[in-house]
């Protein structure tokens, strides 16, 4: 084989691959908007209908006949409220641990490391006892208590990644233009690390928007967030595919979208600035 | 530097500001991450049921030499570390493989075309699990249809036999993660010099051989971590399994978690489950401890 063949090869294999992996991406999101869009009769066929008169039915279904309109709610309370607690104590933890020279700051950066490996089945267990004699299980603030504390331990890491990155230079020339140490977190420090905030705040809506264990066991009726109506759908003997495609539909969208923005800050957020792209 | 009395007594007060900005995370994480671990770890030493009132039997390890003895759990166990293999490999093959064509192409395409290849990252697993229950219908699903398309439609067992539904629940996951491996592998082929590809090219290396010796050993430290995150969240695996199986057919999708949650809430074996779950959390540690230790230290190495 000359060289020029080969290289004509490999290029069609590369845009096969390419063509290949977008239609095994975009297939199921596909299937299930226009699952959402369909009347029953045209999502049931035996092999995939591409024309069809779109309906709003499922959504009217779900959304307002159904208790999706509430689960929006709760998950929108849920998603935010522990978004902003675990940004808030998570960046002020970090400031602490490392801007006064600590020893131990270190140590207490990987311990709270560690906290990534904890299942949720193990902390959803005690939990749920603990609610249920405290009164609290059933409330929104049980799921968001959980979110906190389970997202806090990787929060403060990540974030310490990104002050560690704050030039020493920069805080000391503020001291000595006389800022205390809490002007000096938010005239230098905060803006500094904006992009590690802006990531933090993402993977954390992100995460609390998507959970289901925490919030499966810890609400009730009134506080369900959404993933647990969409679990109830999966639970069911005969799924309405309709209406539960509604509800997906209508729950991933806001992060979909999200995606498209913040795709750099989803690999150096997770990877704690492990990685630097 | 000449110390002052007055910068002594700055320095002091400084140091406890900064003692008071860890205190509500470290309280907050104390009151329920810690005391809530102590609590399950004391709980799995009683044959704990809810609603029994405060007598409870004092049975020591009796959960745990249970778990040992009990065929579901281990068939929960081993089924739990399949999943996590599997799953493991595939999302890493397809991720590096993905990522490193997208590397050869223009920035302003391969950047695009990454944007639409992340959109099932953001996807909550229960709606992948729903999604996918579509996909894998008998009667109408899309994989059925494909597969019938190529004459395999009565081969292929779909999440309805226990010999192939497990592989069906990890291809979900593989669907929902991979996007995170190509994310992180993109960037992490962004910091390899082009004179490193360039010298292998002049000295007559080919595309696997350049791949092998010098793309893969650059890329290691970016690896462990991927392994790591992405190996803790298959081995916690629960939502997936939750939503597309009920850990059926025959328990042959059962994980450590969903095995763990189903004592607690179908058979209210509280005591049972929380030793479940301390199980499933000590060979978390064991499995992906050591690697943590070095992503941590290569993390404060880098800055």
């Amino acid at each position: 084989m000359t060289a020029m063949s080969s290289r004509a090869l490999s290029a069609t294999v590369k845009w096969i691959v390419l063509l290949l992996f977008g239609l095994w991406t975009i297939i199921p999101i596909a299937i299930i908007i226009t699952n959402s869009l369909k009347q029953p009769l045209d999502i049931f066929t035996a092999s995939p209908k591409f024309v069809f008169t779109p309906t709003k039915d499922n959504f009217v279904q779900a959304f307002v006949q159904g208790d999706f309109e509430k689960y929006f709610v709760n998950s929108t309370v849920v998603a935010l409220v522990s978004t902003t607690f675990v940004i808030g104590i998570g960046t002020l933890a970090a400031y602490g641990l490392t801007s006064f020279g600590f020893r131990w700051a270190n140590w207490v950066a990987n311990t709270f490391l560690v906290g990534k490996l904890v299942p949720v089945i193990s902390m959803l267990l005690p939990l749920f006892v603990i609610f249920q004699k405290a009164g609290i299980r059933g409330t929104l603030a049980a799921p968001i208590i959980a979110h906190v504390a389970l997202q806090l331990p990787f929060m403060v890491w990540l974030l310490m990644g990104f002050m560690r990155d704050v030039p020493p230079e920069l805080e000391q020339a503020a001291m000595i233009d006389g800022c205390s140490k809490m002007q000096v977190f938010t005239k230098i420090v905060l803006p500094v690390i904006l992009p590690g905030l802006a990531a933090a705040f993402i993977l954390s809506m992100q995460y609390s928007w998507n959970e289901l264990l925490f919030s499966l066991q810890l609400t009730s009726f009134d506080t369900y967030t959404l993933p647990v109506g969409i679990a109830s759908f999966t639970g069911a003997v005969s799924v309405n595919a309709g209406e539960s495609s509604a509800a997906a539909t209508v729950t991933m969208v806001p992060m979909v979208v999200l995606g498209f923005f913040i795709q750099k800050y989803l690999a150096q957020g997770t990877t704690g600035g492990a990685v630097k792209g | 530097m000449v110390k002052s009395p007055a910068g002594q007594g700055l320095r002091a007060r400084d140091g406890l500001l900064g003692v008071v900005l860890i205190v509500p995370a470290a309280t907050t994480i104390l009151a329920v991450m810690i005391v809530p671990l102590i609590f399950a770890v004391f709980a799995s030493l009683y044959d704990y049921k809810l609603g029994r009132g405060a007598n409870l039997p004092f049975v020591f390890l009796g959960n745990y030499k249970r778990f040992f003895q009990d065929p579901l759990a281990i068939k929960s166990l081993i089924n739990t570390a399949v999943y996590t293999a599997v799953d493991l490999s595939l999302c890493l093959v397809l991720g590096v493989g993905i990522a490193t064509v997208l590397a050869t192409l223009r920035p302003r395409l391969a950047n695009f075309l990454r944007a639409i290849f992340t959109m099932p990252l953001l996807i909550s697993p229960i709606i992948v699990s729903l999604i996918w229950r579509y996909m894998y219908d008998p009667q109408y699903g899309f994989v059925y249809w494909l597969m019938r398309s190529v004459g395999l439609g009565d081969w292929f067992g779909g999440l309805s036999r226990p010999s192939s539904a497990l592989a069906c629940v990890a291809l979900a996951d593989v669907w929902n993660v991979t996007p995170f491996i190509m994310l992180v592998i993109s960037a992490g082929l962004t910091v390899i010099p082009d004179e490193l590809y360039e010298a292998a090219r002049i000295d007559g290396a080919g595309a696997f051989r350049i791949f092998y010796r010098i793309t893969l050993p650059l890329l290691s430290k970016v690896l462990a971590v991927v392994v790591l995150i992405r190996g803790t969240d298959a081995f916690r695996v629960f939502d997936l399994i939750y939503g597309m199986t009920n850990g059926g057919p025959a328990n042959s999708t059962s994980s450590l978690s969903f095995y763990a949650y189903k004592a607690a809430y179908q058979d209210n074996e509280m005591g049972y489950a929380m030793a479940i779950s301390v199980l499933t959390l000590i060979a978390l540690v064991a499995l992906f401890g050591p690697l943590m230790r070095n992503s941590a230290r290569a993390a404060e190495a880098g800055k």
